[in-house]
Formats: C-alpha cells, sequence, structure tokens
C-alpha cells in the first residue's frame, strides 16, 4: 500500500479523522511534520476537551480526557538524557526542536533543559485541545511552577484545580495573581504548611473560584463579611478564629437564603467551645447527634453535625438543586 | 425522469463528471444530506448535476447507500471492529485512489456513515504506531500539492455552487405552480443552500 496523502484529504474529513484518534495518537502524530501540527490546531475546537495535570516534581504532564478513558503521559527530561536512548528521534515542539521516544502509556521528550521542555509541551498541547489545567499537590514548591502559572494566567487559561502553599518561598506577586485569577478557576486548594515557616500573605477574596475552595492552614484572617460572599457549591476551611457565635450566624445566614451554590461546607474553629454559645438554639455539647436544617423558604434542607473538638460543621445538604 | 415524491420506488437520475447518466433510488439519495437539503421536498427537474466526481465513485459511493438503505437509523460513529462483512468487503475491494476519491464524494453528499467508516478506517492506519511508523505511512505534500488542493477546494466550492443553482432554479418553477406552501418551502430549500454554499467556500 503506498504511504497514504492524509493531508489532501477534505479539512472536514481530516477533522474527523484527527476526532477518531486518541489523545497519544494525535499528539505522536502532531509531530510528525509542521503542517500535520497546524491542521490537528486548526481542528482545535472540534476536538476533545482535555484535563492537562501538571505534575513537575516527576517532570510529568498527564493528558486526560473529560471520559477518563483516554490518557497519555508525556515526560520531560533534559538533553543529557537522550544518549541512553538510541531511539530518541528529532522533532519540533512549539518552535524548540526535542528529541522524542514512543513509551506505551505515551511519550517522552529530550529538551534543553527541563524548563524548556515542560514549556515546550504545555504550549504544544494548548495549541492542540481545549485544555483545562491543573496543578499537582506539590507542584507549588518548585521552581517551574511560578514561570507555568504566570505563562497560563497570561493566555487567559482556564483551570480545574490550583493547589497553591501559602509559604514565603512562594513570590506574593504570584499569589496575588492567583488570588485575582480565581474566576477562571474550578477550585483552589491550600495545604497546611505546618511544616515550613508560615507566610505572611493573607488572601484576599472574592474572586472566588467557581466550585470548590480547601483551605487547611491557617485562617485566621477568615471574616463572616468575606466568607457570606462565597459562591462555591464546595467550601471547606479549617484553623479559622471563628466562634461559636459567629458559626451559628453562618447557618442562619444559609438558611436565609445565603450561600446560593452551596452543596457542601465545613468549617474548622480554633475558637470553638463545646460547652460555649449556643449554635442552632443548643449549646453543642447538648447535641446527640446530625441536626436536620431547612431554609426559611422551605427550598433546601441540610443536615449540620459537630466533629472532634474542633467544630467541624459538615453541611450535606438534601433534596433540591443538586 | 425523477419526482418529488418521498417514496423509496422512486428514481432519480445523477450525472457524472464524464456527462453519463445512472439511476438511483430515492432512499438512497436520502442518505445524502446535501442531497435533503437541495432536491428532497421539491424533486429534481432532469439530472442531477455531481459533476465533480467520475462515474465509478459515484456509483461506488451510491452502492453503499442502497446497501445501508434497511440498516437501523445512522447513531454516530461505529468502531472499524464493529463493521458488518459487507462493510469490510466493500472498502477492502477498493484502492487506495478510489478509497479517496469515494471519501471525497461522501463529503460532499454529507453522506455522514459512510464518511465517518472511511475516517475510521483512516485513523485505524495510524492506530498503535509511534511518530515514526507514522510518517511512514502517511505521505506529507509539498507546497506545489498544497497548492493544487486549495485549487480543488475552490472548484468544488464551484461545484456546489452550480448544483445550488439547479436546485434554485428547479424550486423556482415549483413556485409558480403551486402558492403558499410551495414558496415557503422554496424559501426553505434556498435558506438552506445558502447555508450549504458558505460552508464549502468557507473551506
Amino acid at each position: 500500500m503506498p504511504p497514504f496523502p492524509l493531508l489532501h484529504l477534505p479539512q472536514l474529513v481530516l477533522f474527523e479523522v484527527f476526532k477518531s484518534l486518541s489523545i497519544g495518537e494525535k499528539f505522536k502524530l502532531s509531530l510528525c511534520s509542521k503542517k500535520i501540527s497546524t491542521q490537528i490546531n486548526n481542528a482545535r475546537l472540534y476536538s476533545q476537551k482535555a484535563v492537562v495535570a501538571l505534575d513537575i516534581l516527576r517532570k510529568k504532564i498527564s493528558v486526560l480526557c473529560k471520559n477518563g478513558q483516554d490518557n497519555c503521559e508525556i515526560f520531560t527530561y533534559p538533553n543529557s538524557g537522550k544518549s541512553r536512548d538510541s531511539n530518541a528521534q528529532q522533532f519540533s515542539i512549539a518552535c524548540c526542536s526535542v528529541s522524542a521516544v514512543s513509551i506505551p502509556i505515551g511519550i517522552k521528550i529530550f529538551c534543553k533543559n527541563h524548563e524548556e521542555g515542560f514549556l515546550s509541551v504545555i504550549r504544544h498541547l494548548l495549541k492542540m485541545f481545549q485544555c483545562k489545567m491543573s496543578t499537582g499537590r506539590y507542584c507549588w514548591r518548585q521552581e517551574l511552577f511560578q514561570p507555568i502559572l504566570t505563562e497560563l494566567f497570561d493566555l487567559q487559561q482556564e483551570f480545574g484545580t490550583i493547589t497553591v502553599g501559602l509559604h514565603e518561598t512562594v513570590d506574593h506577586n504570584v499569589l496575588n495573581r492567583i488570588f485575582s485569577y480565581l474566576g477562571l478557576v474550578e477550585g483552589l486548594e491550600i495545604p497546611s504548611v505546618n511544616f515550613l515557616p508560615p507566610s505572611f500573605f493573607i488572601p484576599i477574596f472574592p474572586p472566588w473560584p467557581r466550585r470548590r475552595i480547601i483551605i487547611e492552614s491557617n485562617s485566621s484572617w477568615l471574616t463572616l463579611d468575606i466568607l457570606f460572599t462565597c459562591t462555591c457549591s464546595y467550601i471547606d476551611i479549617a484553623n479559622t478564629n471563628l466562634e461559636n457565635k459567629k458559626l451559628d450566624e453562618i447557618l442562619t445566614h444559609w438558611k436565609a437564603g445565603g450561600f446560593p451554590n452551596l452543596e457542601y461546607l465545613q468549617i474548622g474553629s480554633t475558637k470553638f467551645k463545646r460547652d460555649g454559645d449556643p449554635i442552632l438554639g443548643m449549646v453543642p455539647n447538648e447535641w446527640e447527634d446530625q441536626i436536620t436544617i431547612r431554609t426559611d423558604d422551605g427550598s433546601k434542607t441540610a443536615e449540620v453535625h459537630i466533629r472532634r473538638n474542633n467544630l467541624v460543621m459538615d453541611t450535606l445538604l438534601i433534596g433540591l438543586n443538586f | 425522469m425523477t419526482s418529488p415524491a418521498s417514496s423509496s420506488e422512486v428514481k432519480y437520475l445523477i450525472e457524472s463528471s464524464e456527462g453519463n447518466t445512472f439511476d438511483v433510488s430515492g432512499a438512497a439519495l436520502r442518505q445524502s444530506n446535501t442531497f435533503n437539503a437541495m432536491f428532497l421536498n421539491i424533486g429534481a427537474d432532469g439530472p442531477i448535476p455531481f459533476t465533480d466526481y467520475n462515474e465509478a465513485t459515484l456509483k461506488k459511493v451510491f452502492e453503499y447507500c442502497e446497501h445501508s438503505v434497511n440498516e437501523e437509523n445512522y447513531s454516530g460513529p461505529k468502531h472499524q471492529d464493529d463493521l458488518s462483512k459487507w462493510d469490510l468487503n466493500f472498502f477492502n475491494e477498493m484502492d487506495q485512489k478510489m478509497f479517496i476519491d469515494v471519501i471525497n464524494a461522501s463529503n460532499f453528499l454529507d453522506i455522514e456513515r459512510l464518511t465517518s467508516y472511511c475516517c475510521e478506517r483512516i485513523a485505524r492506519m495510524l492506530r498503535g504506531k509511534n511518530t515514526q511508523e507514522m510518517i511512514k505511512v502517511i505521505t506529507l505534500p509539498t507546497a506545489e500539492e498544497l497548492e493544487a488542493k486549495q485549487k480543488v477546494e475552490e472548484k468544488k466550492a464551484a461545484a456546489a455552487k452550480k448544483v445550488a443553482e439547479k436546485a434554485a432554479e428547479t424550486a423556482e418553477k415549483t413556485e409558480t405552480l403551486e402558492e403558499l406552501p410551495v414558496q415557503q418551502l422554496v424559501q426553505t430549500t434556498r435558506n438552506k443552500l445558502t447555508r450549504k454554499y458558505l460552508s464549502f467556500s468557507n473551506e
């Protein structure tokens, strides 16, 4: 069979062919030539939507299709590793010359240095797919985290989840940028970094992320005025300084129609007292199990309970609007 | 002889690039969205000119359509492994040139099922291969070849315009015979034709 003249096909047919290929196959095909790469880029809006998970620590970029059945892993290495693999071939990715070796789960890319390789692959993927980016849990501790985020913010790129530690090693300008950009981020996770010296950075909300906010670190800066502006459906904030009375106000606020998107709420507090002011009309010690509450208009129901010494309100809404 | 009736017994005359004409059943032709947009409700006065494609290609395409008339409604792309024995034979007996001609004609006629199977067949050539192996499977065109492809696309857009004009002409004739319902029909057809033509022009 003679070689197939793929690029002679009408554009719509070509787009349909690209659509039939898996993420990994499409990525490998895009390396064949600049012309093919351009055609694949032209078909971007016609292509599958991909979640791109950045694992800077392991030098790995995972590209997953939204249904989870199709994924490809791209590893980037500095050029020094190339000599070990005689199958490496020379290609061009985002104007950067690289060597690449196919592996069953994806592809290994060898570039001048890790940063250039990682950024080139990301730029290449952004042209190929409608991407939603996510950063791994420990990415924020890597040097590459800041230049990558800066570039992606400049491109107004959507994010699935950003995880960032509030630690002095993370530039405050980058943190400010992240917090000002949350309107395009579905979920923000701030892990606990108790093993590191604390940061003096205080997050500024709104904007809030579009769906999820998870804060495990010190949240003594959180006031009700700030919290009541939250539009997330999943709120999990630990280590606040909110006292019993304030925690009671949170539930009152929800009953009056506040937190309109809320599906799950968990607030931890260092100032919670089991024998302190009543919450929902009862001293917390008197709570036997979960209490069911309802909004004033009767449209939503929630179950509230207290867990451990810190007050943790674990609100699981039942019924409407889900 | 052609007729606007929707019965599967109705035959339409198709004209190829050689100027030859041959019959295709209405049921087979209705698998072409291009045909549906242009002629289905108003009928065609004389042969339908698909003169950008040769007789062998058009016959091959409509052979597929005739065969799939009785198959259940198309519900999205089918994996190559799910193709029937008849489908596999249909594809296997074509050489590469005929296969490409069939893809082009199927794309122009907008026959979803056939186009989708052709695309899946091409994707299968690339599946499971690394970049080096893919390069061996496909031909990478020169700048001249790409320019030639551009000219072919323009020619096809002109052909689509010609077919559209023919349909509009037929529609106008029908307009004089019947009153309001037909006028609405003609307007609808014109709108579809305009959209179709614009989509070809934009490619």
